[in-house]
């Protein structure tokens, strides 16, 4: 693939941009519409089953039940958004057929759309977790000026896997349902739940290996301790994000031509 | 200058045979010493060459199956061609099937917007044309309802007051449509020939003979994914005869 050729496909997609946003309200809008309290079921929801999640890990680990909440809010944040945007870009291209079928529309514009809602949903589910977390007593520092950085750094890298998933879904359609139980056991191989050094032993190289790990350090750092992550890490997720991206657009040029039939 | 060259475009098929085929079918077909093909191919559309310019109102006609709907969807790139190259300069818009992307949760209006997105409208172009397509598809009351509560003849008006308010440069239609009650249909006569009248090229495909004569100076017969004919209205008899 040239150059030339990547600018005019994201060229392209700059020029469907009105498109995008429309997907994005549909996104936004529908799940919600007509249920009484609307959007805020979007921040209600997490928060819920975080604070559920909170009180029975609290009491298994025996920690302080506010410690421990915010400290898996941190770590909750990056990794919903991670398994929200891998799973749900996932039916996208599928659930966008008929349309697929009758119109050209760049087709990265589909799984795009998931991505950029379920962002907005969960800066929107962040900020509603943080204030609870200046409540029960969490840290209010410069750090946290890190975190958009954070959620760039974390979109590139779902955007990424979301891109080959999206293809892989067309090509498979078990994967859908495979991906769920993946995204589950991803949940407990990852340090969300747990502090890193907890998992020791036999499986302590899963979460060395695991590319979650970083991500989840880039909020954890800053929300649970008050500190900038450190740069090695920073700079590992910044790494792992771009091949991710890369490897992902590649994948999604590779095969997007044929998705047409295979719909 | 609006133009559409397709230049040596062949277009393979690939049939499977199965419902879906599913990862687990995969891995284990990759393991059988014996390959069991789930699929065939076939060639929809052979080395097919040809220009339309500027003005020219071409009919394409053929057998069923004989690749004029593939053809079609290739022009308007929703199918890659296997091989060959197709350019098209000037906006192409195939004139959805009735409500293709249509959303049933959203209103009328929000469906305006959804698929006039999608046909390259900006959003201030469709703010200067919402309110013509309301109007003629008689929706004023109904237009902030969500689709799924319209009757099918509100949801066909809809669609197609929006299909023949825009107006691309590049005309494509694959058999013309009719619907809604009789002064409805008349109305919308008018207004696919007027949309058909400020069209640059348009390209159509239909069986109806006297709509073909009516709307094309060139046809194109198509057989098996191959042209066997291409020029004026004698293509069109040569057709019939055969």
């Amino acid at each position: 693939m040239s150059d030339k050729k990547i600018f005019q496909y994201l060229f392209e997609l700059y020029e469907f941009r009105f498109v995008l946003q429309q997907l994005v309200r549909q996104q936004l809008i529908l799940r919600y519409r007509r249920t009484v309290f609307g959007y805020f079921w979007t921040l209600f929801n997490p928060l819920l089953m975080m604070s559920v999640t909170a009180i029975v890990f609290s009491t298994i680990f025996k920690m302080d039940l506010k410690t421990y909440a915010v400290f898996l809010f941190a770590g909750m944040i990056p990794f919903s958004f991670f398994s929200a945007s891998v799973v749900q870009s996932g039916q996208s291209l599928i659930s966008n057929e008929g349309l697929i079928k009758k119109i050209y529309v760049p087709k990265l514009i589909f799984p795009l759309g998931v991505s950029v809602a379920l962002l907005i949903d969960s800066v929107l589910a962040a900020a509603a977790l943080f204030v609870i977390i200046l409540v029960i007593g969490g840290n209010l520092s410069a750090a946290l000026f890190f975190i958009p950085v954070g959620y760039f750094l974390l979109f590139m890298f779902s955007f990424g896997i979301a891109m080959m998933m999206t293809i892989g879904t067309v090509y498979f359609r078990d994967l859908q349902h495979v991906v769920g139980i993946l995204m589950q056991a991803l949940l407990f191989l990852t340090p969300v739940l747990y502090k890193p050094e907890a998992l020791q032993g036999k499986v302590a190289w899963i979460i060395a290996l695991n590319p979650l790990t970083p991500f989840i350090e880039l909020f954890r750092a800053p929300i649970y301790l008050g500190v900038f992550p450190e740069a090695q890490i920073v700079l590992k997720a910044a790494l792992l994000s771009i091949i991710s991206l890369a490897v992902g657009l590649w994948f999604f040029r590779k095969y997007e031509h044929r998705v047409a039939f295979r719909l | 200058m609006k133009k559409i060259t397709v230049d040596d475009v062949s277009l393979r098929f690939r049939m499977y045979h199965e419902v879906a085929t599913s990862a687990k079918e995969y891995f284990t077909n990759l393991f059988r010493t014996t390959k069991r093909t789930t699929y065939s191919d076939f060639l929809a559309l052979q080395n097919l060459s040809f220009s339309i310019s500027d003005g020219e109102r071409v009919g394409i006609v053929g057998r069923n199956g004989a690749g004029k709907s593939t053809l079609l969807k290739t022009i308007c790139r929703i199918y890659e061609p296997s091989s060959g190259k197709v350019s098209v300069h000037g906006r192409i818009a195939p004139l959805l099937e009735m409500g293709a992307g249509f959303h049933p949760e959203f209103t009328g209006r929000e469906n305006i917007y959804f698929n006039g997105a999608i046909l390259g409208y900006s959003k201030k172009q469709l703010r200067a044309i919402e309110q013509e397509i309301v109007e003629f598809a008689e929706l004023e009351e109904f237009i902030d309802t969500p689709i799924k509560y319209y009757s099918t003849g509100m949801y066909m008006r809809l669609a197609f007051s929006l299909a023949t308010t825009v107006h691309p440069d590049i005309l494509v239609l694959d058999e013309l449509f009719a619907g809604g009650d009789a002064t409805f249909v008349r109305r919308g006569r008018e207004r696919m020939y007027n949309m058909i009248d400020r069209a640059s090229v348009m390209i159509l495909v239909s069986h109806d003979q006297s709509l073909l004569r009516s709307l094309c100076e060139r046809f194109i017969w198509l057989d098996r994914g191959k042209i066997v004919a291409d020029g004026d209205v004698s293509v069109l008899d040569q057709y019939n005869a055969s």
